[in-house]
């Protein structure tokens, strides 16, 4: 249930705001917190009814009391559901934070939202267990040692003093800050001094785009991309559905347009130009591997052409001549473009500002902008400004700046590549780090000002242009923090509270821009906007001006050598270093390399053969001879262009060598982070400035082996549908698991890429005692909508209570998630193509793994599922081997579970598995009859839509329909009236309640190779 | 029967066989015979019935065939009907295997338990009677010297050419017991 | 008495007719024994001091035990995890071992109970170690399916016992409960069988050992034994009746233990063969077990006259024949592979010969089905030495039958993505050798205390089979 307006009032009146404080000063940092349970309850009980308190002042109180009685509509024990915003990344999508006593447990997507339109990504789905981490800072530092806020203000507030009359430079660095407030707030207080500037740096940035509509539409935006409108989509490197300025969203938007239906076969064409295989690469219907030096001239090309065709050619050459393979693809393409041109979309993750122009040029050619890229109603989730970051690092080794202020990022982490930045940062007089742990910069900042987490504190976020969204705080502060807002007003002498802060500016500011049929009371508004988590706006007005056509010129080359290219790139599930101390997501298998803990080089096939290297072996990657230079270990990834290197970034953080024994410890157990002391390295040392923008592509880098050996801990050891060359029987070398067709053939025949023979009509061998005449369970799962982002596998930890194994348990193939994402190579088209395929307990009818249990562990439920009983299991395995599905997961140790703070993650509603016990996929039963309680009160049947599973509820893709499969009312029901509908290994007749929809590829091809 | 009894013993199975019929044939009355294994042919030889104790081995198997496969479709479509993977609530085959291992359990225990109990083995029960070497290699013979006419005399003299190694006159309160 | 025989002419001795007997049958006790001697030389061992050699032996067993238990003491106290074991391979050494060893078992019941049916007399030299072997292999067998749950301190919730959970029962439907009856009466019946072979002759010790404390003993568990025809008129029958039942049981076990597999869903274990296939190979391997234990008791027992070249030659023919069988059923599956036409056992057929574990599968296919056909050979069947070796081999190749059918099958099943390997850890390798040492330990005991030899069964073989009087009369008028 979502709190209304009405709750807010009530809860107002009952619960006076001044008994709202930080119970932080029981937490303490050690991982054996004496926090208990009760006390935390007790200290954050009441602090819902503050969710819902508008604004109102906090005075400073130094002791937690129980409500005098409970705010309406709050149930002890039950979920509630608080409208946020989530503060992962800076795409701020719509969140749904599920509270329960108190207690922020489930992070979900916020349906109404109108960019993640319900969607939620790992990181966010992962927020909860970095709040309840117990290494987070709970008390300001001061030259290391903690200290108390007033002294460490006063003290600040003397020192920055100074900087106000003399030209000391007086430097903010952040990422991105969305949040209009917070941004208010820190050019208030850098108006103070002289010479005051804040320094925008985005650990993965996409400055040269914004640089480029600076040339080309002289406003310094980031357009906002209209997927959803996009009948052809062109990337280069751009992994927009994984980790590219604003992923769910664009998932959700790029879904819309992947269901080709039986009357109307038709979807948007997609094509992916890349070196390394990404996420989205993966799911492209074509995807061309390019050399990374290859994208400058195939973008020029393409410019060239576009610009022909539109009867607008070039007078030059915009850059060297391509070969001819690459022409024909890109003379097709410029077809499909202009065919559906207004309508398609051209984009790149290129750091080269030219070739961003040349992009520019193509969409404005093609009438793309206003319909597929907006720029009145520009994005805000992507400002850095490398040119400033890159002065900021001369500002800094040259002792010109005099004060730092870093927030939301960790400079010296990410700018790796600046030597001697460390030595300078030391010699600056004032250095303040907001960090909530003590990260690289931090060790070296004198003051360290921890923030809040994002669900301790009120926040806002304005995404895009147009959307403004609030986030609310969902319990009390854990430790003695403060909101970087308050730090700020604190040290320019008007210190506020970040509550009233917010609200004050959304009167001031945000209201005044309301739409003309929007309500004209402000507490209305706010709370409107409060109980929605969003609220849509007038777009400020930005100047617009014509496409300057001058802007485009040749592209700066660089000469081609034949040592590596090096392309650095952010995990999906781990975009920038704030999230490395989150083990549910350090141990999420990445989408595509499915390796868990620790990033990797991915080199191609041809170049580890040719070097003789092989998975694990660690290698040595350097840059010239006084260059960067890094060890990790090596990954042969299938559709890695030759001579072409990739790494993932975010990762070697300071601190990370915490979760060396997180896993089982026993006499064989490996530890989780290696000799090196942290899990896996940092690449940022590989980055360079170039041209004014951060390069994310480094050539002329070498490699070589080291001999020594550190195997992978991923999940998949086999990749491909093709069975292995030498033991494939003639005739059955691929396996049917996951079905796939083109869209040619679909068009043809609904049910194409279905085999051959049906197996569904098989006679059952006894007569059919259980008919479900009742609810029957079941789930649809559209292959072709799902991008295999993984957020449903966090989702399902965190509903499920799924632990954290270790590098070593992975890597002995037992990780426990419950919800897994196959991913399959296969040969069946010309190039490489990728299959993804969430794969989770089928609940088969007939289901092997029940027959064979010999204490009735596991049986089935008159409504169709296949349930496990924990305390009833004796732990046999018996069950996990007849599992045709391989989806139970067993209880190989005890995991440790000593954290009592981190242990406040835990969802009551779920068991916590013990040792020795199996466990599996349930879906959601605790949510089934959660929801048969609220119909039974209400004395309704439960309504279709009522229960949303974990998995459902976060995908971005809207890919997972469930519900009862016996109501033909239901989207279930109609969902498997779709043509396109198989069941995995229908063969066997185990009758899973699970079903897919084949894979639909926007291809002209209309039989698969093989 | 008298508390005389004569003991013809023997060093061999053939001869204690070849005198039991000859004695037999001339109407003596036979006690029992002492073996140190089982001599084969002796128990006609003696005209002792076939054992029952196959019918105490039948009925105990039968008891437990029947009444397992009852307990397991008791257990499996009355006490607690549990769908179990799609099988139906009573599935015979899957309660053969079960219903077979306990027939013979019983069968086999009901049996021995029998033979124990009648022929009134124990643990810890004295031989009564014994008569010595007879578990290494003698062969003993048991006479009752029931009937007024019995002569041992002329019983030794039908017993010598079967290599016998001496004859002895016992007095046994209440008989050998049988 | 020799002229008390000329006395009486008319009437025959049967004791020449046996003589003439003789020469048509070579005996099966050498050393021309009397019972006496049988009683001597059996009981001698007894109440000698062990031999060093023993010592030795035991020293061995008695160490792999301490070592398997120290394994097992700890994976119950860490977890299961401390094996190799993974999602995809949940079954590997622990499984293997159980159906190794129940494997052995089989063999002593058929050698006990079968031949004793088919009326095989050369067993009787053999069937009290044998069946001593059933019971000790049983022993290992029962141990490993309780090991191997992750939580064995609730492995009592395997019997279906009334309880207060409400009508909370077990699954009758699931192999593995089949498993835990068999086993079980499986156990006990041996138990039986073989404490009832050995009643008259814990007499034999009661009445003839010098110990007062053996006396005693075995005055106690022979249940005043007195070796009166009546009652050993109505053991026979019983015996009979054990050895009947003992029969169908040993195969229905191994159907039953070959089911866990056979109705798996899993290619490579669903398959309709595997009931005769495994007892077929459970009686090759417990021939093996059986043959290296009497050639070692032989030896160390000095009893070269009871388990004579012929009792072993007579083993090692069983044991060709068994390995053919075996060899059968190899060949079988990949033909039923290749023609039922599913590709997934297709695949994983070839996956077992050519695949990550061929090295595994060439070895049982070696161990199994090449080596022993030098069988064949009679100079080989009758070279005590070869004989040891090759026996020594079938138990490695039956033991690899298992881990092949085991862990080929798992890890490499439906879904590729969820293909694994396996990889045993030392605690696993310990476990295996430590039920060795229990095994070994259990048998070296039984050779020092109870007789290895059925006495009251072999007195009544030491010459050709009898024949009732009147036949050797008509034979005597014959000679």
């Amino acid at each position: 249930m979502r709190q209304t307006p009405s709750d807010t009032q009530s809860i107002d009146a009952d619960v006076p705001s001044h008994l709202y404080a930080p119970a932080g000063q029981v937490v303490s940092a050690d991982a054996s917190s004496e926090l208990s349970r009760r006390q935390f309850l007790e200290a954050a009980g009441f602090t819902i009814s503050l969710a819902a308190i508008g604004g109102c002042g906090r005075a400073p109180v130094q002791h937690a009391l129980p409500p005098p009685k409970l705010p309406v509509g709050m149930i002890p024990g039950q979920l509630r559901y608080y409208a946020s915003t989530c503060a992962g990344c800076p795409a701020s999508c719509g969140l749904l934070v599920g509270t329960r006593d108190g207690r922020p447990l489930k992070m979900e997507g916020l349906p109404e939202h109108p960019l993640s339109r319900g969607g939620l990504c790992a990181v966010g789905q992962a927020l909860p267990i970095g709040l309840y981490d117990s290494q987070r800072l709970v008390s300001p530092l001061r030259a290391g040692q903690p200290a108390e806020w007033v002294v460490i203000d006063q003290e600040i507030a003397q020192s920055l003093a100074q900087f106000k009359g003399q030209q000391k430079m007086v430097r903010l660095v952040s990422s991105t800050v969305t949040s209009p407030t917070l941004q208010a707030g820190i050019d208030s207080f850098l108006k103070q001094f002289a010479d005051g500037e804040h320094v925008v740096f985005d650990a993965v940035s996409c400055a040269a785009i914004l640089d480029a509509h600076a040339a080309t539409h002289s406003v310094r935006v980031l357009p906002h991309y209209r997927f959803e409108r996009a009948a052809t989509v062109v990337s280069f490197e751009a992994d927009f559905l994984g980790t590219w300025i604003s992923p769910v969203e664009f998932t959700a938007a790029w879904s819309t347009r992947r269901n080709p239906q039986p009357g109307m076969p038709e979807m948007s064409y997609h094509v992916q130009f890349e070196s390394r295989m990404s996420l989205t690469g993966s799911n492209a219907d074509r995807r061309y591997a390019i050399h990374p030096q290859e994208q400058g001239p195939l973008v020029g090309r393409l410019t060239e052409l576009v610009a022909a065709r539109v009867g607008a050619p070039l007078s030059a050459r915009l850059a060297p001549a391509i070969d001819i393979d690459q022409e024909r693809v890109l003379a097709n393409l410029v077809e499909r473009l202009w065919q559906t041109r207004g309508q398609s979309l051209v984009i790149s993750d290129s750091q080269d500002t030219g070739v961003q122009r040349c992009v520019n040029y193509i969409n404005h050619l093609l009438g793309n902008y206003d319909h597929t890229l907006e720029l009145a109603r520009y994005s805000r989730q992507r400002q850095g400004n490398d040119r400033d970051v890159e002065q900021l690092v001369e500002d800094l080794t040259s002792d010109r700046v005099g004060a730092l202020l870093v927030t939301d990022v960790d400079l010296l982490h990410a700018l790796a590549n600046c030597d001697g930045m460390a030595d300078a940062i030391d010699r600056i007089p004032v250095t303040i780090s907001c960090a909530p742990r003590v990260d690289e910069f931090a060790s070296h900042a004198k003051y360290v000002c921890p923030d809040h987490h994002a669900l301790e504190s009120w926040y806002d976020a304005e995404p895009i242009a147009s959307l403004v969204s609030l986030g609310q705080p969902t319990l009390a502060p854990l430790g003695n923090t403060r909101s970087v807002l308050e730090s700020l007003a604190a040290w320019s002498g008007q210190p506020t509270d970040v509550g009233a802060a917010i609200r004050l500016h959304w009167k001031s500011v945000v209201f005044p821009r309301r739409l003309a049929q929007a309500t004209a009371s402000f507490a209305e508004f706010w709370d409107n906007a409060l109980r929605d988590g969003f609220v849509e706006v007038e777009p400020e007005p930005v100047n617009i001006r014509e496409f300057a056509s001058t802007s485009i010129r040749p592209l700066i080359h660089p000469a081609a050598t034949n040592a590596f290219s090096l392309v650095l790139y952010a995990n999906v599930g781990m975009p920038d270093a704030r999230h490395a101390h989150n083990p549910w997501l350090q141990e999420l298998p990445d989408p595509v390399t499915k390796i868990t803990w620790g990033n990797c080089v991915s080199i191609s096939s041809g170049d580890a053969e040719r070097l003789g290297i092989q998975d694990g072996d660690v290698v040595s990657v350097s840059a010239g001879r006084d260059g960067p230079r890094l060890e990790l270990p090596a990954f042969i990834q299938v559709g890695q262009h030759e001579g072409s290197l990739a790494i993932a970034l975010a990762y070697g953080c300071k601190g990370t060598d915490r979760f060396a024994k997180i896993g089982p410890q026993w006499f064989q157990a490996e530890p989780t982070v290696p000799e090196l002391g942290l899990v896996g390295v940092n690449a940022a040392s590989f980055l360079e400035f170039r041209n004014g923008t951060l390069r994310y592509q480094r050539s002329g880098v070498t490699l070589a082996k080291t001999g020594t050996h550190r195997e992978l801990a991923a999940t998949q050891q086999h990749n491909s549908l093709e069975l292995p060359a030498d033991v494939a029987p003639f005739g059955a070398e691929r396996r049917e698991i996951v079905q796939f067709t083109t869209l040619a053939a679909f068009a043809k025949d609904v049910h194409a890429g279905a085999p051959e023979q049906h197996h569904a009509s098989e006679p059952q061998l006894w007569p059919e005692d259980h008919s479900k005449t009742g609810h029957a369970w079941g789930m649809v799962i559209d292959l072709n909508k799902c991008t295999g982002c993984s957020a449903c596998v966090i989702a399902c930890q965190s509903e499920n209570n799924v632990p954290v194994v270790g590098y070593d348990e992975v890597r002995r193939q037992r990780e426990m998630h419950w919800l897994r994402i196959d991913r399959y190579y296969t040969t069946a088209f010309q190039d490489i193509s990728v299959l993804h395929q969430p794969m989770m307990c089928q609940h088969c009818d007939n289901a092997p793994c029940e027959t064979v249990c010999p204490v009735l562990a596991t049986v089935h439920s008159s409504e169709g599922l296949n349930e496990q009983i924990y305390n009833r299991c004796v732990g046999t395995r018996y069950c996990a081997n007849n599992c045709p599905f391989k989806v139970r997961r067993f209880n190989w140790f005890e995991y440790p579970r000593n954290d009592s703070l981190k242990n406040l993650v835990l969802n009551p509603e779920v068991t916590v598995r013990s040792r020795g016990v199996m466990e599996k996929c349930s879906m959601c039963v605790q949510r089934i009859e959660a929801a048969r309680i609220v119909a039974r009160t209400q004395g309704q049947p439960i309504a279709d839509g009522a229960i949303q599973t974990a998995c459902q509820q976060s995908c971005p893709a809207n890919a997972i329909v469930f519900g009862d499969m016996n109501d033909p009312t239901s989207g279930i029901h109609a969902a498997r009236e779709n043509p396109r509908i198989f069941r995995v290994l229908e063969e066997l007749n185990v009758r899973p309640s699970v079903s897919y929809l084949r894979v639909v590829r926007n291809r002209g091809e209309e039989a698969l190779r093989g | 029967m008298s508390d005389r009894i004569l003991l013809a013993k023997f060093g061999h199975e053939d001869d204690l066989l070849a005198s039991t019929i000859e004695l037999r044939s001339k109407g003596y009355k036979i006690v029992d015979a002492f073996t140190p294994y089982a001599v084969h042919g002796l128990d006609r030889a003696l005209g002792l019935k076939p054992s029952r104790l196959t019918w105490v081995c039948f009925v105990c198997g039968m008891i437990g065939a029947l009444g397992m496969l009852y307990f397991e479709y008791w257990v499996g479509a009355i006490s607690w009907p549990l769908d179990v993977g799609g099988k139906p609530w009573n599935s015979l085959p899957s309660n053969v295997p079960v219903a077979f291992e306990t027939a013979v359990l019983l069968a086999g225990f009901g049996s021995v338990i029998a033979l124990l109990g009648v022929s009134k083995l124990y643990f810890g029960k004295q031989p009564q009677p014994l008569f010595e070497r007879v578990t290494d290699d003698r062969f003993v013979l048991v006479l009752d010297e029931a009937d007024a006419r019995f002569d041992p005399a002329q019983v030794e003299v039908i017993l010598r050419p079967f290599n016998l190694l001496e004859l002895e006159e016992r007095v046994v309160a209440g008989g050998v017991r049988q | 008495m020799v002229e008390v025989r000329q006395q009486r002419k008319p009437k025959p001795s049967p004791v020449r007719v046996r003589e003439a007997w003789e020469n048509l049958r070579p005996t099966l006790i050498t050393g021309d024994k009397q019972p006496a001697d049988v009683t001597r030389d059996i009981c001698a061992p007894l109440d000698r001091r062990p031999t060093a050699l023993w010592w030795w032996a035991f020293l061995v067993a008695f160490t792999a035990l301490v070592v398997g238990a120290t394994a097992v003491t700890y994976q119950i106290a860490v977890g299961i995890g401390t094996w190799g074991l993974n999602r995809t391979v949940g079954w590997a050494f622990d499984i293997t071992n159980f159906v190794f060893w129940v494997g052995i078992g089989h063999a002593g019941t058929l050698i006990s109970a079968v031949l004793f049916l088919f009326r095989q007399k050369w067993r009787t030299s053999v069937n009290r170690s044998a069946e001593a072997m059933t019971l000790f292999a049983v022993v290992c067998a029962g141990l490993f399916p309780v090991i191997h749950m992750g939580r064995p301190w609730l492995a009592f919730w395997m019997a279906p016992y009334p309880n207060t959970r409400g009508p909370l029962w077990v699954n009758f439907k699931s192999p593995l409960l089949w498993d835990v009856f068999a086993i079980s009466t499986y156990l006990l019946i041996s138990a039986v069988f073989w404490y009832v072979g050995l009643i008259p002759d814990l007499a034999t010790i009661r009445d003839r050992s010098q110990s007062v404390w053996r006396r005693r003993l075995a005055g106690i568990f022979s249940l005043g034994w007195n070796g009166s025809a009546k009652t050993w008129h109505r053991y026979e029958t019983v015996y009979l009746l054990l050895a009947g039942l003992a029969t169908p049981l040993v195969f229905s076990v191994h159907t039953i233990v070959s089911m866990d597999f056979a109705t798996a869903v899993i290619p490579g274990w669903h398959t309709t063969i595997f009931p005769p296939y495994f007892v077929a190979g459970a009686i090759f391997s417990g021939l093996a077990m059986v043959l290296t234990l009497m050639i070692i008791a032989r030896k160390v027992m000095r009893l070269e006259d009871y388990i004579t070249v012929r009792h072993v030659e007579a083993m090692c023919k069983l044991m060709l024949s068994m390995g053919c069988i075996v060899g059968l059923a190899y060949g079988t599956e990949f033909f039923i592979a290749a023609y039922s036409g599913n590709s997934y056992e297709q695949f994983l057929f070839i996956n077992r010969a050519l695949g990550p574990f061929r090295w595994a599968y060439w070895t049982m296919v070696s161990c199994n089905v090449l080596i022993p056909q030098l069988l064949w050979l009679r100079a080989v069947r009758r070279n005590i030495i070869l004989v040891f070796l090759i026996s020594i081999v079938v138990n490695i190749g039956m033991w690899f039958e298992r881990f092949v059918i085991i862990v080929t099958s798992l890890h490499r099943d439906f879904l590729p993505s969820s293909w694994a390997s396996y990889q045993p850890t030392i605690i696993e390798v310990a476990t295996l050798l430590g039920s060795f040492g229990l095994f070994f330990s259990c048998f070296l005991l039984f050779c020092r205390f109870i007789p290895v030899i059925a006495m009251a069964e072999v007195k009544g073989v030491l010459r050709a089979p009898h024949h009732p009087q009147e036949q050797d009369a008509l034979q005597g008028d014959a000679a």
